[in-house]
């Protein structure tokens, strides 16, 4: 039959270094014993007594901690920042990357477009969760062997910009390279799975085939600078003058091949054309290629106009001005 | 209105170095833990067993407390006392506590003017 006290002391002798485990168990011992007789010795119970000391002392893994300086937890100040800092670059593109590409490939792969979307999920998931996993495992070894990290030091001309008035909001940036991101599956897409068929049922692609040659990766790039476009627009904050110079020209180099290509009829897949009647009959096939045509037009020069007057008015902008705030009093 | 979790805190954080202080003060006179303890909770120091324990095997890893084991009693007992690089440490931190409070004085006296 074993005390209370002694189970203690053996939970608190397990966590503590074998070299100086004898020494501490028998001070702790000599101090519950102590503290058992200041209680008696008014009047309690020696076994509830014993129960209240043990409590008062705490959870023997804790108290152990506190003899050998062992930290009680997994990352500590030094390492957070960077670890914290890793682990959001990381997750900020690698998972997203990895499941577009995955989902992609299942894509072009089967024709199962719905598990294709499923399995870039799923791989996008795994990939961070195998992110955060060893990261943290890495620094948490950095933690318990106090390995430097030589990271340059902090310095002022690191801290972020703070624009007057931000103009370009979270969810507007999302938005954007959520539509672009889908126009630059769609593309691909579509020549694999598109809605139309064949009278033996094969996949017609909407686009010219052809186009494969040069234009559709053309485009392709053009969408994915049209992103870098909104993701420096939000970096930025608002409109600047340079922003607004690159957004036309991935404006102009997106619209003018397209309307060129639309106008020339080279833009829709011949076979497509042949298959579906309407398209066949009269001036359809030119009445269709105008209005998309001159639809991008109209989209690139409202979006074009609209970022000259938004730069106009955020003038000042991203050239480091502190924000003026008049309305707020000075505390003390 | 100052909450009690609040007060506790702040009144936690600045009795913490004070500990260290009044040990190596009271072990001038050599003593074991528990009744080291009591001797500091009579002047005014209270402090947990489960944090002076702990704090003394650190004092004398770091020189300023030597200890030997006392058998002659009942139970066996570990004798801490300062040692001599303790008593020097001490004398540094008692004029930094002096010089602490004469500043806090000095403004308390400025902000009245």
């Amino acid at each position: 039959m074993t005390s209370l006290t002694d189970r203690y002391l053996a939970a608190t002798r397990r966590a503590v270094p074998a070299a100086r485990r004898e020494g501490i168990a028998a001070e702790l011992r000599a101090l519950i014993e102590d503290m058992i007789d200041a209680r008696t010795g008014a009047g309690q119970d020696a076994a509830s007594a014993e129960r209240e000391v043990l409590a008062e002392l705490g959870d023997p893994e804790r108290l152990a901690a506190r003899y050998t300086g062992r930290r009680p937890y997994l990352l500590g100040p030094t390492y957070y920042p960077a670890w914290e800092r890793l682990v959001t670059l990381l997750l900020s593109f690698v998972p997203l990357t990895v499941g577009a590409l995955v989902g992609l490939l299942q894509a072009a792969d089967g024709d199962n477009v719905g598990g294709a979307v499923g399995q870039g999920v799923s791989a996008a998931f795994q990939v961070a969760v195998q992110i955060v996993f060893w990261v943290t495992l890495v620094f948490v070894v950095l933690e318990r062997t106090n390995t430097p990290l030589e990271l340059p030091a902090w310095s002022v001309d690191q801290l972020p910009r703070v624009p007057v008035e931000r103009q370009i909001g979270l969810a507007d940036t999302a938005a954007s390279v959520a539509f672009l991101a889908l126009v630059i599956v769609f593309l691909p897409l579509q020549h694999l799975r598109s809605f139309a068929t064949t009278a033996t049922g094969d996949n017609l692609p909407l686009l010219d085939p052809a186009l494969w040659g040069f234009w559709l990766p053309w485009l392709i790039g053009v969408l994915v600078a049209a992103v870098g476009v909104e993701i420096a627009k939000y970096r930025a904050g608002c409109w600047t003058w340079p922003l607004v110079g690159v957004n036309a020209m991935v404006n102009a180099a997106f619209a003018v091949p397209v309307v060129w290509l639309l106008l020339t009829g080279r833009m829709l897949n011949p076979e497509l054309v042949r298959h579906v009647d309407w398209l066949a009959r009269g001036d359809n096939l030119d009445r269709v290629a105008t209005v998309v045509a001159v639809g991008t037009v109209l989209v690139v020069l409202w979006d074009t106009v609209d970022s000259v007057v938004r730069a106009y008015r955020s003038r000042g902008c991203g050239a480091g001005r502190p924000a003026a705030d008049p309305g707020h009093p000075v505390n003390d | 209105m100052v909450s009690d979790e609040v007060l506790r805190t702040h009144l936690q954080e600045l009795r913490r170095g004070t500990v260290v202080v009044a040990s190596l003060v009271a072990l001038r006179r050599p003593d074991y833990g528990y009744a080291l303890l009591q001797r500091l909770a009579r002047h005014g120091f209270p402090v947990e067993a489960n944090t002076l324990y702990p704090l003394l095997r650190r004092l004398e890893e770091q020189g300023l407390l030597a200890s030997e084991w006392n058998t002659q009693e009942s139970r066996p007992r570990r004798i801490y006392r300062t040692s001599e690089s303790g008593e020097a440490l001490l004398r540094r931190l008692l004029d930094d506590l002096a010089a602490v409070q004469s500043s806090l004085s000095g403004l308390i006296e400025g902000a009245d003017q």
